[in-house]
């Protein structure tokens, strides 16, 4: 096999597992198919594919650019592979955003629904009209192999200057506006990386992604096809592309020279580290390469100098879009293997249609040709092959197939767990109770605690075998059972008159007119009171009268009854302690003293064991 | 009537009688914490938590209820509004999914059902049906300590710092929630330093959306310009090669 051969069977082979993984993720959902979490929603399905796509894809209108504004003709044998590029750049990420949107079927909803203050909805608008643009930039380049397109393909080049003008205008707002994207996110993106200028950062990167890729790409195809590449012409691209990447780095020490983040340039971090190495991948090393006239005239010095450019400003989105975030605490994201699969497959898909569109149409000067498929060349003797995948002339599209139909196979093996995934259930280490056997919970830290005997709830519970009640030792990440969660009454106030009991015939057998006067509103406001049958209900002389039918909560009806005249009393004697817990909860031992717990620093603990149980 | 809620977290005994109430108005079901969970205890099916501060105190978290916030911004489809009471609420038939929202928030509130296959944004929306009804909030009338209460905006903040000012040594100055990042409906007084709900760093009062605004703006004009120089370059570079080709013009 040639490497076209080995590079498409292996695209294909992508595609296949990007296609059991597709289906997991809309038959499952996001939370199986995704390791995103509440804390990072945005993974590299918009980190990379949608962030770096529209980058990647920014040759188109840098090139269409400097050769239908600027009439620089030299450089027309490179705009149609430009075009494509960016075509093809953009399709992958519309696909890229569907499988990341958690409604896709809803993706037209940007068209009806305007909220013109979202850069989002402005990237969204410039892409699909971009999209459109470029679709019918490129229509004329397949309608050339169709007569009958002839009379649309003169049609459509009537308009091709004021086509690329609108796409360069859209291309412009949308490069820089996927920077506006995180204008809005001050505290989440690293200030290295935040900027106000961030919009005219990603523009300024983009044009020089534009042209470096151009030139990658011409190589890359240049190394398959065994084709000569461009390099004359595209020793003055980069020409170009290094004055640019010059200006990039001017324009970004220049900001962080103004918002006085240079010292932050040598602080010892991970984000600083990642800062240069993402700043020499993008822009130092291709710059410094580039500005050396020999390297820039070489074919291998371009592919390197384009190779760390493109891959630099990749991972320039990528931080932007994710890496650079500031860590908030929570589960740590890294991508799924379907996630990975699935940019995985787009790129290949991409690259795939590219390589289809240059085989099939005129996108080169010169059409490459897969060199097997020269009818001139002798067959050779492949046991192989010839047994197993056929004849020479399908033997590449059944190993296209084999592929695509095993990684599909071997991915759907790898899918069995992810039902079990999207319930979103992991498994956790459960560690012992943290405090002694008793426990003095001071929840409002007002030094007013109260005992939890842990030994006396297990016993009550029914021994060891009781843990989980508390200790749930089935959910992960949930530490302990807020004591809420089972003492309810203890704040909840309870309906004590029993409405549905009274009225039935056999129970109360009353009549509503008994309760509720005529004419009157059936409420509770309005009927009668409990006492008015309920004779005894309440002493002679009590100081409590009843005043509805909902019986406080137990701490309420206990403090209600007694902390108002304990304050007064307190007051008028002086005797402060007849006004604290303990006067009243010292036989229970529930409450211990504060100024003990204050004296032994044990105040500002939520949890803490009381000094004298020690 | 500018709806709003005063939390003061050294009243609050931790009880979760907020949370419980919360779940029962608005429907939420299950319990069990999910692997996409923060720490925080806020998640699609828990719209507001209660957290154990820097100082071990117990701090309420909810949707901020912004005054001008920057998920309602971000929104591409406008999916997100505030209503004229102050509520900022969410339209399900709207969104699509994309979770800038999220990404915007700067409290990290907005939270998703990454569970169902037809996931929505889930956040506390001040339980505005009920405020349109003339009831309050459900976790504000389940508080029994009074640590969170309702109210109008304007007075609360008043009582806010009323308590402040009447007891210096126990809240810190600051009313958090009067003036970051533009202000917000939900206002909190404390002992502790309560910066970590925004992970620990201090906003400025500049709000948010203000921060795309200039960006935003510039749209049009910047697509205008583009355009028209485009435009111009190109008419002059032909206009030029013309005259080369064909020197008889001259």
């Amino acid at each position: 096999m040639n490497r076209v051969r080995k590079l498409k069977l292996a695209l294909w082979t992508g595609i296949g597992m990007a296609f059991a993984a597709a289906v997991a993720r809309f038959l499952f959902g996001l939370g199986a198919s995704t390791y995103l979490t509440d804390g990072n929603p945005w993974g590299i399905w918009i980190g990379f594919d949608v962030m770096s796509g529209v980058a990647l894809a920014a040759g188109g209108f840098v090139l269409t650019a400097t050769v239908y504004v600027f009439k620089l003709e030299r450089f027309h044998s490179v705009v149609r592979p430009a075009v494509l590029t960016a075509f093809l750049g953009y399709v992958a990420v519309a696909v890229g955003l569907l499988f990341d949107l958690g409604l896709p079927w809803n993706i037209w909803h940007m068209i009806v629904f305007w909220n013109p203050h979202s850069p989002l909805f402005e990237v969204g608008w410039c892409v699909m009209l971009y999209l459109t643009v470029l679709t019918l930039e490129f229509f004329p380049v397949p309608a050339e192999e169709f007569g009958a397109l002839a009379r649309v393909r003169r049609f459509l080049l009537k308009f091709r200057l004021p086509l690329v003008i609108a796409g360069i205008g859209l291309s412009t707002l949308h490069q820089s506006s996927l920077g506006s994207l995180f204008l809005i996110m001050p505290y989440r993106l690293d200030p290295l990386w935040y900027s106000p200028i961030l919009p005219l950062l990603f523009l300024v990167s983009a044009i020089a992604l534009g042209l470096m890729m151009v030139a990658f790409e011409s190589h890359c195809t240049a190394y398959l096809y065994r084709r000569k590449p461009e390099t004359a012409v595209l020793a003055d691209l980069l020409g170009a592309a290094r004055w640019v990447l010059a200006g990039y780095l001017v324009l970004r020490f220049a900001d962080l020279a103004l918002r006085g983040l240079l010292s932050h340039l040598f602080a010892p971090s991970a984000h600083t580290a990642l800062f240069w190495f993402e700043l020499t991948l993008m822009a130092i090393a291709p710059a410094a390469l580039l500005f050396v006239s020999r390297i820039r005239r070489s074919r291998a010095g371009q592919w390197i100098a384009a190779g760390l450019g493109v891959s630099g400003v990749v991972l320039n989105r990528v931080d932007v879009g994710g890496l650079a975030h500031i860590a908030r605490g929570g589960p740590f994201y890294f991508p799924s293997w379907t996630e990975i699969v699935i940019s995985g497959g787009i790129v290949s898909a991409s690259i795939l249609l590219f390589l289809f569109m240059i085989e099939r149409f005129h996108i080169w000067e010169q059409r490459p040709a897969d060199p097997d498929a020269d009818p001139l060349k002798l067959p050779e003797f492949n046991p192989v092959g010839t047994t197993w995948l056929g004849v020479p002339a399908v033997a590449a599209k059944t190993a296209y197939s084999l592929g695509f139909v095993l990684a599909a196979a071997a991915g759907f093996a790898l899918l069995g767990n992810l039902p079990a995934r999207s319930r979103g259930i992991e498994p956790a280490p459960v560690h012992r109770a943290r405090g002694a056997e008793k426990l003095w919970i001071d929840g409002n830290l007002d030094g007013n605690g109260v005992l939890f005997p842990h030994e006396d709830h297990e016993n009550r519970e029914g021994g060891k075998a009781s843990c989980v009640k508390c200790h749930h030792m089935n959910l992960p990440r949930d530490r302990n059972t807020a004591c809420a969660a089972c003492h309810r009454d203890e704040y909840l106030a309870a309906d004590a008159f029993r409405h549905d009991w009274h009225a039935s015939p056999t129970g109360g057998r009353m009549a509503c007119l008994e309760c509720h006067p005529a004419g009157q509103v059936r409420s509770a406001a309005t009927a009668v009171r409990c006492d008015h049958c309920h004779k005894d209900l309440v002493p002679a002389g009590a100081t409590i009268q009843v005043k509805h039918y909902l019986a406080p909560s137990y701490v309420d009806a206990m403090h209600r009854l007694c902390i108002g005249c304990h304050t007064q009393k307190a007051r008028e004697k002086n005797k402060p302690a007849m006004a604290q817990c303990a006067w009243c909860h010292k036989e229970k031992r529930s409450v211990v003293d504060a100024d003990v717990a204050r004296g032994s620093g044990a105040v500002g603990r939520r949890v803490v064991t009381p000094p004298e149980l020690k | 009537m500018k709806a709003a809620i005063l939390t003061d977290t050294t009243k609050c005994i931790g009880c979760l009688e907020c949370v419980a109430a919360c779940k029962k108005e608005n429907r939420l079901e299950g319990d069990i914490p999910r692997a996409w969970d923060e720490d925080d205890g806020l998640s699609a099916r828990n719209w507001t938590s209660v957290v154990e501060g820097s100082g071990h105190e117990y701090v309420r978290k909810q949707c901020r209820h912004c005054l001008e916030p920057a998920c309602v911004s971000a929104c591409p489809v406008g999916a997100l509004h505030k209503t004229d009471i102050g509520a900022v609420v969410y339209d399900s038939d709207r969104c699509m999914g994309c979770r800038y929202c999220m990404m915007a928030c700067p409290y990290g509130i907005p939270r998703y059902s990454w569970d169902a296959p037809v996931p929505y944004v889930r956040k506390c929306i001040l339980c505005y049906s009920r405020i349109e009804q003339g009831r309050q909030p459900a976790c504000t009338e389940a508080c029994p300590a009074k640590a969170t209460i309702f109210g109008d905006r304007d007075e609360l903040l008043a009582e806010a710092h009323r308590r402040v000012a009447e007891n210096p040594g126990k809240y810190g100055s600051k009313v958090w929630g009067e003036k970051e990042a533009g202000g917000a409906s939900v206002l909190m007084i404390s002992n502790q330093d309560l910066s970590f709900l925004t992970g620990g760093r201090d906003l400025s009062p500049a709000s948010l959306p203000s921060h795309t605004a200039a960006a935003m703006e510039a749209v049009p004009f910047v697509f205008t310009g583009v355009v028209a120089t485009m435009a111009g370059v190109g008419w002059i570079i032909r206009r030029r090669m013309e005259l080369e080709k064909d020197p008889s013009h001259e």
